[in-house]
C-alpha cells in the first residue's frame, strides 16, 4: 500500500527530496535479490512503499518515530545483498538504506576496537585497521558486507573465526535505534570511557541484540557498532601488490607470496574424522589464525565457467580429495613463534595421518590461499547459476556431532545431486572451527542450484523441506542455524516449527520483539512474527 | 542480440552491487573505490547496472512501462563499462551489453530523450554530434600541409573525429598529430572536410540505424582511400572513435579491411622504431587518466554464437562454443604509458583506478549533451583523484575526456595541468608548429 | 498456599525458617534477614519452587555459593525473602575431555571442579584466588575476569550452554543443548554443549549473566575448560613504573600471549602468598610497588619448544619496555605464586588474612586508564584517611586486551568500627568519583548500583522491560541492579 501524499511529505522533510524516492521504476530495483526465486517463488520479492537515505541518527529516530505514529512498517539495510535485507513483510513498508552511513569513526589500536557505522564494507575495515596491525576477520559472505550488519544484525559466519570468532561475538557496544525511536547504547557506547564493553551494568542486553543470528533488521537500527579487533602482522590487503601475467583478467589478480609472518600448510588427511581431530588439536593448541576442514573452494576459480569447465575437465580433481583437504594458516608476532607454530601443526599432521599434497602447497597455490582465506572476497560460488541453496549451515557444535550429523544432510542431499539437480562438487561439507575449537564448529553446505531450472527448483525445495523439518532427520541437530537466518517466516515458519521442540525459544523471542516494538512496525519478516496468523495445519508444515 | 536475449544475465543478477565499485581486490583507497559515477552520484540501486538489469526484467515481464523516470534512469549512464569489467570479475554477465540493448529498444520503441535530438539531428543533417555545418569540418587542418587521401597518395589516414574537427580550443592536438607523424616520415593523408562521424556517440545512445549507416559509409571511404590512396592505415586521435572503429564495426560485421590503430599505439610504434625521439625533458609530475573506449572498451570484440548449455549431471551454466567474455583485459593501457615513460623528466604516477577499471572523465554515453551538470561532477571526482595521488597534470588521450576535464575545472579553479598525450610528446620531440 | 508448601516441594529437611540457619544469608552489604530457606536438589524443584512463588508473590533470592557472601549479589535486600540455596545441586555432571567442556551444577566449587577435572587432565578457567566456598557457577555467572586474557574472547567466558529456570517458573537450555532431547540423548549423537550460540536470534545466557539472579535461576551451566600441564613457567615482571607494565601487558594481549597474565601490586601479592599478618608486612616491604606477573602451561603440541620459544619471546618483549621477567621474586618463586593460582584460596580467604576484613571496589575501564585511577584512588584514600599500604590493586585484563577488570581492595580490621565508618564513607565516595570519570561498574552490586546506573538510564529502562518478560512478577531477588524493591510488582 504505498504511502499518503502527507506521509511522504513528512519523510520528505525529514531527509530532504533527494533522499527519499517512492518512484515505482526505482523501487523496481528493491526488490530483486538472489534467492527470491527458492524464497517466493518469483524474481521479485514485495517492493518497497519507498526508499530513504537517511544521513545520520537524528534523522533516522525521526523517520522511526513517525512510521510510529503513522503504523508503517520500516527495515533498514547496509548492503542489500541478500533477500532478507530488501523483503518487507507488508507493502505498507519503507526500506531505510543506510549508505550515508558509511565512516569508520574510531579505530583505538591500543584498546583493539573500531567503531563503524552501518556502511563501512568489512574490506574497509580490514584494510584500515591492517595498516595499524590489526584484522577484522573473513566473513563467508563477500568483500562488501557491512562490518555492522555481521556483528549485530545478520549472521557472521567467518572463515578466520577460529582465531577472530564471529556470530556477534566481538561486539563492544553498540548505538541501536529502537523500533520506537529511542536511543539505547549497549554497554559503553557513546559514554565518556570509550567504547570497550557491550555488557552492563548488570546484565548483558547483548542477549536481546542477536543470537546465533540478528534481527536482519526486525528489531531497529544499529547506527554504530564497536568490534573488536584482532592483530596482524602483514601489510593491509591494499598494500600489497597482486600480480597477474599479461593477458589474464583481473580475476587472477594474486599475491605472489604468503607474508612473512605468516605460513600456510594444505593438509590433506585419510578421512573425514581424522582431518577434524587434528582440527581440534590444532585449534586447543591455540596456535594457528585458520583452520579451514574441507573449505578450499573461494579460491580455485577460473575466470568464468567454461574456463573452469574446462579446467576440470583437462585435470579432474579428486573431489574426494577435496573433502579431506585442509588449509591451515599460523601467524607470528616473531620468528621463534611462527616457527614453533609452523612445527606443531606439522605434529598434529602427523599424528593423525596427514600429508602435504604437493600440488596444494606450492608457493603460489599458499599465497593464492592466503588471500582468499584471510581475506574478504567475493562471491564466485554464485557464477556457476547465479544462484546457490541457502545453505543449512549444518549445525554447530562438537567433532563427534558434527561426524554424526554429516550422513544425515549427506542422505537429504544425496538423491538431488545423483540427480543432477543439485550440484555440489566434493559432497564434503566444511567446517569452520571457532574460537581455537573452544565453541567446536560450524558445519555447512554451500550447494548451488538453479532456480530457473523448473527440476533444480524442485530439488532445492524439496532438499530445504527435508533439512527444515522439525519432525525429519535434523530434529535433533538443532534450530539455532536452521536456515542460516536467511528465512523468510512469513515463507518458512522456522520459528513456528521448531521453537516448540526447541524449549519454547520462539516464545521468548516472540515475546522481546513485541517488548521492542509495541506498535509493530519494524519488519517482522525475517526475524519473528509478533504473533502467528492462523493458518490450516497443511500448510503450517509446509516450508518454502 | 537484443535486450530480452540478456533475460539470463537479468534473472542472476544477484544484488552483489558490485557493478558499483571497481574490483574490490583492488580498491587502494576507499575514497575512490567506487566505479560506477552513476551509482555514485544518484544513490539508488535503479543507477547501478545491476539495477538495470531489475528495470529490464520488470519492463520485460510487464511490470513497468517506459516513462520519462525510467529514461533518466537509463540514460543518465555514462555507458563507461565499469559495471561489466566489476562484474565480471566474479560473474558471467554482459552488463554493459545489456544497457546497450536496452538503449537501443527504448530509441526503437520512440522513447527518446529530448536533450539528445539536436546532436542527433545534427549528425543525420551535418554528419557531426558537434552541431556544426558539414563544411567547418575540415577547418582544424587549414594551414597543415598535409595531404588529402581523397586526392592524394599515402599509407596513413589521420582520422581526426568530430571533437577535434570542431573543438577550436583542441585542434593544437589534432595538428600536433599529424605533425608527429610527418616528422616520423609517415607517410599521412586526411579526409579534411570529406571526414564524416563514427557514430559511435549515437549508438551509444541508442541509435542502432546511425552506427550501421555511418559504419557502411566508413567502410566504403576506408576502402575507397584504400584502393585510391593506398591507405593501409588509420591512425585516430579520438578514443571514441578508435573504438568505434576497432569494435563496434567489428560486432555489427562492418569492419574495415585497414589496420585501426590509436594515436598511441603508433606513436609508441614510432618511439620504439627509433622514428620518433622524445629527448627533451618535461619536468612534469604526471598521472595518466585511461580513457573508458581506449581501454576497457577499446578490446577488440568477441563474437561469439552458441547456446547456453548444461553439461549433463550438473547445474553449472556453460555455453557451446566456450564463450570468452570481454573482460577488458584486452584494451590499450600500455602504448600510451609507454609513450609516458619514454619521455625524459616526466614522472608518471597511477591513480587510484587505471587501466580496466579506470574512472570515466564524465563525457561518455551521452551525458555531457544531456546531464552537463553530472558530467563535470564525474570530471571533478576524476581531477580530485589525480590531485590525490599528487600529479601536477592529468594527461589522457581522447577530445572528449580533455573537454570535459578543461570546462570542469574552469569551473571548479581547478589549476592542474590538462593535457592530451600528444601535445606533452610534441613538447618532448620538440619543433612545434 | 503457605510458606511451608515449600517443604513439600523439597523435603522437609530442606526447608527451614530457623533464624540461626537463616542468618548466614544475610552477611554482606545490606543484607536483610530472609524468611525461609529451601534448598532444591533438582531443576524440577527450582520450577516449583518459582512457580510457587508466582502463586503467591513471593519473593526468592538464588544462591549458590557459601558464606562469606561478599558483595552482596545473594543477599536479600529485602525483608521477608526465602532464599533458595541451590548448593545440594553439586553435581560435576559432565567432563568432556575431548571438547574441553565441563557441566556444573550451582553446587560445585572450584575446588571440588579442579579435582574432578585433573583426573581428567583438564583445568577450569579460574579467576584470582576464589574463596573456597566460591560456586563456580556464580562466579561465572558474574563475569568474574578469568586470568587468561587471550582465550578470554567473550565477556562471558568460559559460559557456554545454560539451563535456566526463568522467574515464571519455565525451563530453557541455551545455545546447543536447547532442543527437544535430554543431555543424555544429545551426548548420544556427539552434542556436548559446547556451541553457546541462541537458540535463535538471542542469546538468553548473556540475559543471566551479570544478573544477580534476578532473571532467571540457573541449574547448570556447560563450561570451557582447558588442557592442564604440569610443566609450567611463571614470571613476574617488577617495576616501579606502573605505565611500563600496562604497556607490556597491552603488547602480551595484542599478540595474544598464551596464558595467565596479571597486574598486582605489593599489597595484594603479599596476601596472596603469604598467610599471617607478619609475613605478608614482611613481603610487602621487599616488593616493589607493582608486578606483572605471567605464566603459561607447555599444553597442546610440542611443550618444550613451546615453552622455550614462550620464554625468549616474553624476554626480548619485556626488554623493549626496559624490563626483565624474574622466575623469584623476594624469595617468592613464580611457579609456586603459578600453581597456587590453578584452585581456590586456601584458607583463610587471602583478602581476609592480613586485618581480617577487605571491601571491594571494581569496574571495567581499558589498561592505559590503570595508572590514573591507581592514582586516584591514592588519593581518596589518603582524603579519608584510609592508609594507603591497606590499598590493593589488581588489574586484569579482559575480553583479549580490549579493556580490563580494575580493582582496589580495602584491607580493614572489622573491629575497629571508627575504620569501618571510614572506609564505608571512602567506598562510596570512590564508587562515586571513580565512576564519574569513567569507571564502569558493569557488575553493580548493591550500594554501587545508583551510581553505577545513573549515567545509564537507556540500559536501565531497557533491563526493567526485559525483566517485566523473564520473571514478570519480580519474584527474583528483588533490590538488585535497577530493580529497586517493589517496583515493577504486578500485585
Amino acid at each position: 500500500m504505498a504511502l499518503s501524499e502527507e506521509e511522504h511529505k513528512v519523510l520528505e522533510g525529514i531527509v530532504g527530496p533527494q533522499y527519499i524516492t517512492r518512484d515505482p521504476i526505482i523501487m523496481e530495483s528493491y526488490c530483486q535479490v538472489w534467492g527470491n526465486k527458492l524464497e517466493f517463488g518469483d524474481k521479485w520479492h514485495r517492493p518497497p512503499a519507498a526508499v530513504l537515505l537517511p544521513g545520520n541518527v537524528e534523522e533516522i529516530q525521526a523517520i522511526v518515530k513517525f512510521c510510529n505514529q503513522a503504523g508503517i512498517l520500516f527495515k533498514p539495510f547496509a548492503r542489500g545483498f541478500e533477500y532478507v535485507a530488501t523483503y518487507l513483510a507488508s507493502s505498507r513498508g519503507i526500506l531505510l538504506e543506510l549508505k550515508r552511513l558509511n565512516r569508520i569513526l574510531e579505530i583505538d589500536p591500543k584498546n583493539q576496537h573500531a567503531v563503524v557505522e552501518p556502511f563501512v564494507p568489512v574490506y574497509q575495515l580490514q584494510d584500515a585497521a591492517g595498516k595499524l596491525g590489526f584484522y577484522v576477520g573473513k566473513p563467508g559472505v563477500g568483500y562488501s558486507a557491512s562490518c555492522v550488519s555481521l556483528a549485530c544484525c545478520h549472521q557472521e559466519m567467518t572463515i578466520s573465526q577460529l582465531y577472530t570468532s564471529g556470530y556477534g561475538r566481538n561486539v563492544l557496544g553498540c548505538e541501536w535505534v529502537l523500533p520506537t525511536g529511542d536511543i539505547l547504547n549497549l554497554g559503553t557506547a557513546n559514554r565518556k570511557g570509550g567504547w570497550f564493553t557491550g555488557d552492563g551494568p548488570g546484565f548483558s542486553l547483548r542477549g536481546i541484540l542477536r543470537g546465533r543470528a540478528g534481527a536482519n533488521g526486525g528489531h531497529g537500527i544499529i547506527t554504530k557498532c564497536s568490534v573488536k579487533l584482532y592483530p596482524w602482522y602483514a601489510k593491509a590487503p591494499s598494500e600489497c601488490e597482486l600480480k597477474r601475467e599479461p593477458g589474464q583478467a583481473l580475476s587472477a589478480a594474486q599475491l605472489e607470496k604468503v607474508p612473512d609472518n605468516y605460513w600456510v600448510d594444505v593438509l590433506t588427511f585419510p578421512d573425514t574424522e581424522r582431518m577434524l581431530q587434528a582440527a581440534r588439536d590444532i585449534g586447543q593448541a591455540e596456535i594457528a589464525c585458520l583452520v579451514a576442514p574441507a573449505y578450499m573452494n573461494t579460491g580455485f576459480h577460473e575466470e568464468g565457467n567454461d574456463e573452469q569447465w574446462a579446467k576440470l575437465k583437462e585435470s579432474p580433481p579428486d573431489l574426494g580429495k577435496f573433502a579431506r583437504m585442509m588449509p591451515v594458516i599460523v601467524n607470528g608476532h616473531s620468528s621463534r613463534e611462527l616457527e614453533y607454530r609452523r612445527k606443531a601443526v606439522r605434529a598434529a599432521m602427523e599424528k593423525w595421518g596427514g600429508w602435504l599434497e604437493p600440488e596444494w602447497n606450492t608457493e603460489k597455490v599458499k599465497a593464492q590461499i592466503f588471500q582468499y582465506q584471510m581475506w574478504s572476497t567475493g562471491v564466485p560460488g554464485l557464477r556457476a547459476t547465479g544462484d546457490f541453496m541457502l545453505s543449512t549451515q549444518g549445525a554447530d557444535g562438537s567433532v563427534e556431532m558434527q561426524l554424526a550429523y554429516r550422513p544425515v544432510e549427506f542422505q537429504a542431499l544425496q538423491p538431488f545431486a545423483a540427480a543432477g539437480n543439485v550440484l555440489h562438487p566434493n559432497m564434503g561439507m566444511s567446517y569452520r572451527p571457532m574460537e581455537h575449537f573452544s565453541l567446536g564448529c560450524s558445519g555447512g553446505i554451500a550447494t548451488d542450484f538453479d532456480p530457473w531450472d523448473p527440476a533444480s527448483l524442485a530439488a532445492g525445495k524439496e532438499y530445504l523441506e527435508i533439512v527444515y523439518d522439525p519432525h525429519g532427520p535434523c530434529r535433533r541437530f538443532g534450530y539455532a542455524n536452521r536456515g542460516a537466518m536467511m528465512q523468510v517466516e512469513d515463507v518458512n515458519h522456522i520459528h513456528e516449527r521448531w521453537g516448540p521442540i526447541y524449549d519454547r525459544a520462539d516464545r521468548w523471542l516472540q515475546k522481546v520483539r513485541n517488548m521492542l516494538d509495541p506498535n509493530r512496525v519494524a519488519d517482522w519478516s525475517a526475524y519473528i512474527p509478533p504473533e502467528y496468523q492462523e493458518r490450516p495445519d497443511e500448510e503450517r508444515h509446509a516450508c518454502c | 542480440m537484443t535486450w530480452q536475449d540478456f533475460i539470463h544475465d537479468m534473472q542472476r543478477c544477484t544484488r552483489c552491487s558490485y557493478c558499483k565499485y571497481i574490483p574490490w581486490r583492488l580498491i587502494r583507497n576507499f575514497r575512490f573505490s567506487e566505479g560506477c559515477p552513476s551509482a555514485a552520484r544518484y544513490h539508488w540501486h535503479a543507477y547501478a547496472a545491476g539495477g538495470k538489469f531489475n528495470l529490464a526484467y520488470s519492463l520485460l515481464q510487464g511490470a513497468i512501462d517506459i516513462n520519462d523516470s525510467l529514461l533518466e534512469v537509463v540514460y543518465k549512464c555514462l555507458m563507461d563499462g565499469s559495471c561489466d569489467i566489476a562484474c565480471k570479475v566474479q560473474q558471467d554477465l554482459e552488463p554493459l551489453q545489456h544497457m546497450q540493448e536496452f538503449r537501443v529498444e527504448c530509441v526503437a520503441r520512440g522513447y527518446l530523450l529530448p536533450q539528445h535530438q539536436p546532436y542527433l539531428r545534427s549528425l543525420r543533417a551535418e554528419d557531426n554530434m558537434l552541431l556544426r555545418r558539414r563544411e567547418e569540418r575540415g577547418y582544424w587542418a587549414e594551414g597543415l600541409e598535409v595531404k588529402r587521401v581523397t586526392s592524394d597518395k599515402a599509407e596513413v589516414v589521420f582520422f581526426a573525429g568530430c571533437r577535434y574537427s570542431y573543438d577550436q580550443d583542441l585542434w593544437p592536438v589534432a595538428r600536433a598529430a599529424v605533425h608527429l607523424l610527418q616528422r616520423a616520415g609517415v607517410d599521412v593523408g586526411i579526409l579534411g572536410a570529406d571526414e564524416a562521424c563514427c557514430a559511435g556517440r549515437a549508438y551509444e545512445l541508442g541509435y542502432e540505424g546511425e552506427l550501421m549507416k555511418f559504419a557502411e559509409h566508413q567502410r566504403d571511404t576506408l576502402a575507397t582511400v584504400a584502393r585510391t590512396a593506398g591507405v593501409h592505415t588509420l591512425v585516430t586521435a579520438c578514443s571514441d572513435c578508435y573504438s568505434t572503429f576497432k569494435v563496434l564495426y567489428d560486432k555489427i560485421g562492418k569492419k574495415s579491411d585497414v589496420e585501426v590503430c590509436h594515436i598511441t599505439q603508433y606513436l609508441e610504434r614510432l618511439i620504439q622504431e627509433g622514428r620518433l625521439r622524445p629527448r627533451k625533458s618535461l619536468d612534469l609530475n604526471i598521472t595518466y587518466h585511461d580513457p573508458c573506449h581506449l581501454g576497457r572498451l577499446g578490446e577488440p570484440w568477441i563474437h561469439w554464437q552458441g547456446r547456453e548449455y548444461k553439461p549433463v549431471g550438473t547445474q553449472i551454466w556453460l555455453h557451446d562454443p566456450p564463450k570468452r567474455f570481454r573482460r577488458g583485459t584486452h584494451g590499450v593501457y600500455e602504448p600510451p604509458r609507454n609513450v609516458l615513460k619514454s619521455i625524459p623528466g616526466l614522472e608518471l604516477v597511477e591513480m587510484y583506478r587505471t587501466r580496466e577499471y579506470a574512472w570515466c572523465c564524465g563525457a561518455g554515453g551521452g551525458v555531457i549533451d544531456a546531464y552537463p551538470d553530472f558530467a563535470q561532477w564525474t570530471a571533478a571526482e576524476r581531477l580530485e583523484e589525480a590531485h590525490e595521488v599528487g600529479a601536477e597534470a592529468i594527461v589522457s588521450a581522447c577530445p572528449w575526456c580533455k573537454r570535459n576535464f578543461l570546462d570542469t575545472a574552469a569551473i571548479t579553479k581547478d589549476r592542474i595541468g590538462i593535457f592530451d598525450l600528444v601535445e606533452l610528446v610534441e613538447r618532448a620531440v620538440g619543433g612545434s608548429e | 498456599m503457605a510458606l511451608d508448601d515449600l517443604g513439600r516441594i523439597v523435603g522437609e529437611a530442606n526447608f527451614t525458617k530457623n533464624p540461626a540457619a537463616l542468618q548466614e544469608y544475610c552477611e554482606g552489604k545490606g543484607g536483610c534477614v530472609p524468611r525461609a530457606l529451601v534448598r532444591p536438589a533438582s531443576t524440577e524443584e527450582v520450577q516449583r519452587i518459582v512457580e510457587w512463588a508466582n502463586d503467591t508473590r513471593a519473593l526468592l533470592v538464588p544462591v549458590s555459593s557459601g558464606p562469606p557472601h561478599i558483595h552482596g549479589g545473594s543477599t536479600p535486600s529485602v525483608e521477608g525473602a526465602v532464599v533458595v540455596d541451590l548448593r545440594r545441586m553439586d553435581k560435576v555432571i559432565r567432563v568432556d575431555k575431548n571438547n574441553r567442556v565441563v557441566i556444573v551444577q550451582p553446587g560445585v566449587t572450584f575446588g571440588h571442579l579442579q579435582t574432578e577435572l585433573a583426573r581428567q587432565g583438564l583445568s577450569a578457567y579460574l579467576p584470582l584466588l576464589p574463596r573456597p566456598t566460591k560456586s563456580v557457577l556464580a562466579s561465572v555467572l558474574e563475569r568474574e575476569p578469568i586470568l587468561m586474557p587471550s582465550v578470554h574472547f567473550d565477556s562471558t567466558d568460559p559460559l557456554l550452554c545454560a539451563e535456566i529456570v526463568f522467574g515464571t517458573g519455565d525451563r530453557m537450555r541455551t545455545g546447543e543443548a536447547a532442543g527437544p532431547d535430554t543431555l543424555e540423548e544429545q551426548w548420544e549423537i556427539g552434542k556436548a554443549q559446547i556451541s553457546p550460540f541462541g537458540p535463535t536470534q538471542m542469546d538468553p545466557q548473556r540475559l543471566v549473566s551479570g544478573a544477580q539472579g534476578t532473571i532467571g535461576i540457573v541449574t547448570w551451566v556447560s563450561l570451557k575448560c582447558r588442557q592442564r600441564s604440569d610443566e609450567a613457567r611463571a614470571f613476574f615482571l617488577p617495576s616501579e613504573d606502573l605505565d611500563a607494565l600496562v604497556e607490556l601487558s597491552y603488547h602480551l594481549c595484542r599478540i595474544r600471549y598464551t596464558g595467565t597474565i596479571l597486574l598486582l601490586d605489593r599489597v595484594n601479592l603479599a596476601r596472596m602468598a603469604q598467610r599471617t599478618p607478619r609475613e605478608i608486612h614482611g613481603l610487602q616491604c621487599a616488593l616493589p610497588n607493582w608486578v606483572l606477573f605471567v605464566a603459561y602451561e607447555g599444553y597442546g603440541l610440542l611443550p618444550e619448544e613451546k615453552l622455550k620459544y614462550l620464554e625468549e619471546d616474553l624476554r626480548e618483549s619485556a626488554s623493549s619496555y626496559g624490563l626483565e621477567p624474574v622466575t623469584d621474586l623476594a624469595g617468592l618463586p613464580g611457579e609456586a605464586l603459578y600453581r597456587l593460582l590453578l584452585g581456590p584460596s586456601s584458607q583463610p580467604y587471602w583478602k581476609l588474612r592480613s586485618h581480617g576484613g577487605f571491601r571491594d571496589v571494581f569496574f571495567i575501564t581499558t589498561q592505559d586508564k590503570t595508572p590514573y585511577f591507581a592514582k586516584r584512588m591514592r588519593k581518596l584514600a589518603r582524603r579519608f584517611g584510609f592508609p594507603t599500604q591497606q590499598l590493593g590493586m589488581y588489574m586484569q585484563p579482559v575480553v583479549q586486551g580490549t579493556s580490563c577488570h580494575l580493582e582496589f581492595n580495602l584491607y580493614f580490621d572489622p573491629t575497629d568500627l571508627t575504620g569501618v565508618k571510614r572506609l564505608r564513607r571512602l567506598e562510596a565516595a570512590a564508587v562515586d568519583r571513580l565512576e564519574r570519570e569513567g569507571a564502569f561498574f558493569a557488575r553493580p552490586y548493591p550500594g554501587w548500583a545508583e551510581a553505577a546506573y545513573r549515567g545509564y538510564p537507556d540500559t536501565a529502562a531497557m533491563q526493567r522491560k526485559v525483566k517485566a518478560i523473564f520473571d514478570p512478577n519480580w519474584v527474583l531477588n528483588p533490590g538488585k541492579l535497577c530493580f529497586p524493591p517493589g517496583s515493577g510488582r504486578q500485585d
